[in-house]
């Protein structure tokens, strides 16, 4: 990054953007040319990441803060206790209210639950994306990987011991691949690490990413494939004109992305995870725990 | 009681009293069994509970404006200031957050509140305070940009400088 590219009118114009970036509310092209200016431009990355800094510090504020056990109670007798101000006679007041708020839960609870699934779709999506962004960002929009493959030391040396041994994974597991470029990325505006491999093969670019959960989570239930004899759900969506599988590995997230067709993509997915799952769960055993911060002090 | 917590945590931060807020969600709960005829299944039952406490607090609100300080939501000179760099510190506490929170004016409280806490799209909100996607938009950005002005103010008052935060950020970069 650099000042070098400081434009006042450019800037003025990107931090017009930057609320609607931060609220996931800008249409793709919009969004990836901010992320391109943010690219080049320190003073308006340093703003953005000023902005995520507080919207976290604010949703932490206020989660943290405790809701007393007495409010749903208070509440529930306060209804009970409300006075009707129907049409309804007195004498049929209380039944008409017992009955309706069974109605209401019963039927809320259905709405809950709808509203649950719809929110747990949300959030596979929200996880599957970190995965598209950096493929679109790193791979397709910054072509960040040479025309002929970089070799299996140098792409080793740029990702250090922890996620070197995978290297060899992805280059047994994805039958027809070449494996081009291998990488520690970020997204501009964001702290978030990812561990990049970038293969070429069948026509296309197809990205096996890597990146710390950091407490986040995939729901463990309506799994859309089980890999590994039922023991790794792996999840698939279709975001941003790619296709991507995502699972759940130890402490990370592990992504392929593409723009193949759904079960090609899948199938590349469903050969690699349990290879790629066995080898972290390896490697978190043997490595010493304070190696485990390596992607961190990457990049 | 599908989302209480989400309810209750809302309300207690735009009126500040738990009674009040305990109030308002009575009416909310009370106020949907009545009218749960009119929810589509399949539709967000969550948006649909905001949309009617918020109509409910914005009625209230409306009785009482005469009594409450009103800011003029549209007038430029309170909002032009040039946005602070704003770090959020250490020893900047989730209570003292929420008191700048509060310094906040309640019409763009209430937008910062179900954008970044209850992660609401812009057209939900719009359809719960029942105001246009551009409105939205603006008091937004103007929300947020008030509240990095309270928190750069809560910064200073604890001796740290944000701007030079900044720099020595830049130069360890």
């Amino acid at each position: 990054m650099s000042n070098l590219s400081f434009d006042s009118t450019r800037c003025e114009l990107m931090r017009q953007y930057l609320d609607s970036y931060l609220s996931n509310e800008l249409l793709v092209e919009t969004a990836s040319e901010v992320v391109r200016h943010l690219e080049s431009c320190e003073s308006c990355s340093r703003d953005l990441e000023s902005r995520m800094r507080v919207r976290d510090a604010l949703q932490r504020a206020v989660v943290n803060r405790p809701v007393p056990e007495s409010v749903r109670a208070d509440v529930l007798r306060s209804l009970r206790e409300s006075q009707p101000r129907s049409f309804m006679r007195p004498s049929t007041t209380r039944w008409a209210i017992g009955l309706a708020s069974i109605a209401f839960i019963l039927l809320s609870l259905f709405a809950a639950n709808w509203t649950s699934l719809r929110r747990r779709e949300q959030l596979v999506a929200s996880i599957l994306k970190l995965g598209v962004s950096d493929h679109i960002v790193c791979a397709i929009k910054g072509h960040s990987y040479p025309e002929v493959a970089n070799s299996p030391d140098q792409i080793r040396n740029k990702l250090g011991v922890r996620y070197g041994v995978l290297l060899q994974v992805v280059q047994e597991r994805l039958p027809g691949f070449e494996v081009l470029e291998g990488h520690i990325c970020s997204i501009p505006g964001s702290d978030r690490k990812y561990v990049h491999f970038i293969t070429h093969g069948r026509g296309t670019i197809l990205s096996v990413i890597l990146t710390e959960r950091n407490g986040a989570a995939l729901p463990t239930d309506k799994l859309l494939l089980r890999a590994d004899s039922g023991s790794l759900g792996i999840y698939r969506d279709h975001l941003s004109g790619m296709e991507i599988a995502g699972f759940e590995s130890g402490q990370y997230f592990a992504f392929v992305v593409s723009d193949l067709n759904q079960k090609e993509l899948l199938q590349l997915a469903l050969g690699l995870a349990p290879a790629l799952n066995e080898t972290l769960h390896t490697t978190a055993r043997l490595l010493p725990p304070n190696a485990t911060t390596q992607l961190a002090k990457h990049g | 009681m599908p989302h209480l917590t989400d309810l209750f945590r809302t309300a207690r931060l735009l009126l500040r009293d738990r009674h009040e807020a305990e109030d308002l969600i009575q009416d909310t709960y009370l106020e949907a069994w009545k009218s749960f005829h009119r929810f589509e299944l399949g539709t967000n039952c969550r948006a649909w509970l905001f949309k009617i406490m918020f109509h409910r607090l914005h009625h209230a609100r409306r009785r009482l404006a005469k009594a409450s300080r009103v800011i003029a939501i549209d007038d430029p000179d309170v909002h032009e200031e040039p946005a602070a760099e704003t770090v959020v510190a250490q020893e900047i506490s989730d209570e003292d957050v929420l008191n700048a929170l509060e310094k906040v004016a309640v019409e763009f409280r209430e937008i910062v509140l179900l954008a970044d806490v209850e992660e609401f799209s812009y057209k939900e909100i719009a359809e719960t305070l029942r105001i246009p996607l551009g409105t939205v938009m603006s008091r937004l950005s103007r929300g947020r940009k008030l509240l990095r002005q309270e928190l750069a103010a809560v910064a200073r008052s604890y001796g740290i400088d944000p701007c030079a935060k900044r720099a020595d950020a830049a130069e360890t970069a």
